[in-house]
């Protein structure tokens, strides 16, 4: 294969990647040799990050907050926590190891604070522990033109319970990739997640499970909200291997089109090599419900209330699962919030 | 109070076709009065209760619809609603996620708001919501549950009466309210409606049944066949048609 002409972009994420170590070598090595990823990347087939990140060139910094003070990059976390991913406009990488230690139990609040033209590439790698419990509650609240790209690795040891709660309003390109291991005996992982995606705007949540052991329980349940020319994404996928029988997975992605104008991707995978596993997925998309707008304006609310309360009642269900009252309205509250512009 | 005048509309179908429904309907509510109109299936009155408030695909195309003085034609749903226009769906529709509670607290203070008057206050609404529940035999368990889902026909229709109740129109329409209702629960919802007609509020009772006009006394009955009002008269004319069947009628309209 000849050698590629390097976008700007490109060329200032090889020289920001100088001279570095273990992943960030590897990842320097690929835009080397490949770029940024293009639609012509199976993974990356609906978002198109190269394209993306075009007029983005200069280099920026991108850090990750640990209850407001910048973090080590390893940390042991054993209770309650606000993680913020930070970073200013150009072209950045940040990285956070966490471990949550055996029988703890932790609500992490995850929130994005990126200036405009930020394009922060970040890495997490999270472990839990034997009976380790862990809430992720993550706001992906992100101006228009900045292009997160956040992956997290997620290793469920037996016993554990992984439960992760996302709320996206989408960017020029956001995307949001969640990879578990899943040890099953007794682990439990519950996916959830929520985008919102106004005019112009663009959402990617892609995620893998793969059941290594017995008995693991998995739910999956995406919902969005899609207007006139934006863009949802979902790609998941369930890998279940030979040794993880009786595994019991299930993956849900529902959406609205807001308008005809929308574009929603959708592509759930199951691959399993066990024979005695209870597996399912369901991906719908629909329209509002022309009928119950009527009946709610004949009652005398907005169009645009209707409309809001229609998508908000269709959104909700994810977020239930945000076992903190104050967090789970606080989530909800800023979804509100976000609906009442909606068109 | 409501002035309708050779009335025309069309829909368009599910093939892209469109379909003329009403032709010439012409109809006067006055304040106070109960109207019923009686017609068989497929003779327009579902759609001139949507054409009346303002639905999306019914396209008025010739007449007139004047409500309290002012045309209806380029307001929309929710100002006509506003204005005091109130439709008992023939089939109320289903809501998921949004408890009836929330959904008539946000109605009434929209309206309120459209009209240029105070919202009411939580716990004024509380109390308001659970003395009309009462009287109409509903229960707080029920408004607690989403708008409709769940409900048997009879207890949409119910739910549909404490709605009129709650956000107290000007004028109903009531779109075979009677439909689905065992005779118990006929007389309650009658009565229920009947504690709304006054002086100053007019009604349009769209039945098939003649039964449902023995316990809600129309002061005119008109007969509705092929899209236009055939023949107007007094309640006794709602006999006539349950011993006599409609074809007579139909006739004079083809
Ligand atoms: N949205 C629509 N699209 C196509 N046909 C319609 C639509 N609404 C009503 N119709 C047709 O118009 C006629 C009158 O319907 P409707 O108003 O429901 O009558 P009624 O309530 O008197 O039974 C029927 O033939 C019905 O099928
Ligand atoms: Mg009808």
């Amino acid at each position: 294969m000849g050698a590629i002409t390097h976008t700007p972009a490109e060329k200032t994420l090889i020289d920001l990647l100088d001279g570095a170590e273990d992943w960030r070598a590897a990842a320097r090595d690929a835009v080397v040799r490949f770029g940024l990823p293009t639609k012509r990347a199976e993974a990356w087939k609906w978002s198109d990050l190269r394209r993306a990140s075009h007029g983005i060139e200069t280099a920026g910094q991108a850090e990750f907050r640990l209850n407001g003070a910048t973090a080590a990059d390893r940390l042991t976390i054993d209770a309650d926590a606000e993680l913020e991913l930070a970073a200013e406009a150009g072209i950045s990488v940040a990285s956070i190891e966490i471990d949550i230690p055996a029988g703890t139990r932790v609500v992490l609040k995850e929130r994005y604070s990126l200036a405009e033209g930020a394009f922060p590439t970040a890495r997490l790698e999270i472990t839990l522990g034997e009976g380790a419990e862990l809430e992720r509650v993550v706001l992906c609240d992100t101006p228009e033109n900045s292009i997160p790209v956040v992956r997290s690795r997620v290793v469920v040891a037996k016993q554990a319970h992984y439960r992760q709660a996302t709320l996206t309003f989408g960017s020029k390109l956001t995307r949001n990739e969640t990879h578990i291991t899943h040890a099953g005996e007794g682990a439990e992982v519950e996916l959830g997640g929520v985008y919102l995606l106004e005019e112009g705007r663009h959402a990617d949540f892609t995620s893998t499970v793969t059941h290594t052991g017995p008995g693991g329980v998995t739910h999956q349940l995406l919902k969005g909200a899609v207007a006139a020319h934006a863009q949802g994404v979902f790609q998941g996928k369930f890998k279940v291997e030979q040794a993880a029988q009786q595994t019991d997975a299930k993956m849900t992605h529902r959406a609205l089109m807001l308008d005809d104008r929308a574009e929603i991707d959708a592509k759930p995978e199951l691959e399993i090599y066990a024979d005695d596993v209870q597996c399912a997925h369901g991906n719908a998309l629909g329209a509002i419900d022309e009928t119950a707008l009527f009946y709610m304006r004949q009652r005398g609310l907005s169009e645009v209330k209707a409309r809001a309360m229609l998508i908000e009642s269709f959104l909700a269900e994810p977020l239930d699962m945000i076992s903190d009252d104050v967090l789970r309205e606080e989530l909800a509250a800023i979804l509100r919030q976000r609906l009442g512009a909606i068109r | 109070m409501l002035k309708i005048n050779n009335l025309h509309n069309k829909v368009e179908t599910q093939d892209g076709e469109e379909k003329v429904i009403l032709k010439g309907l012409s109809l006067e509510v006055p304040a106070g009065e109960v109207h019923a109109i009686m017609g068989p299936n497929g003779s327009g009155k579902s759609t001139l209760s949507y054409v009346l408030t303002g639905r999306d695909g019914y396209e008025v195309t010739d007449g007139e619809m004047e409500f309290l003085g002012e045309e209806l034609g380029e307001l929309e749903p929710e100002e006509r609603a506003a204005k005091g226009l109130y439709l008992s769906f023939q089939y109320p529709v289903e809501i998921p996620g949004v408890p009836t509670i929330t959904f008539l607290k946000e109605a009434l203070n929209a309206q309120r708001t459209a009209r240029g008057e105070e919202a009411m206050s939580a716990p004024d609404f509380m109390k308001f919501i659970r003395e009309q529940a009462k009287a109409l035999g509903v229960s707080m368990d029920m408004l607690k549950r989403p708008v409709n889902v769940g409900f048997s026909g009879g207890e949409k229709k119910r739910m549909e009466i404490l709605q009129a109740l709650i956000l107290q129109p000007k004028f109903l329409i009531l779109d075979e309210t009677d439909s689905g209702l065992d005779i118990d629960a006929l007389k309650t919802v009658a009565e229920g409606v009947n504690t709304l007609r006054s002086d100053d509020r007019g009604m349009l009772v769209i039945t098939h049944y003649q039964r449902l006009l023995d316990y809600i006394k129309p002061d005119v009955v008109h007969v509705m066949a092929n899209g236009r009002i055939v023949k107007s008269g007094g309640p006794e004319l709602a006999h006539e048609l349950e011993a006599e069947g409609y074809d007579k009628f139909i006739g004079e309209a083809a």
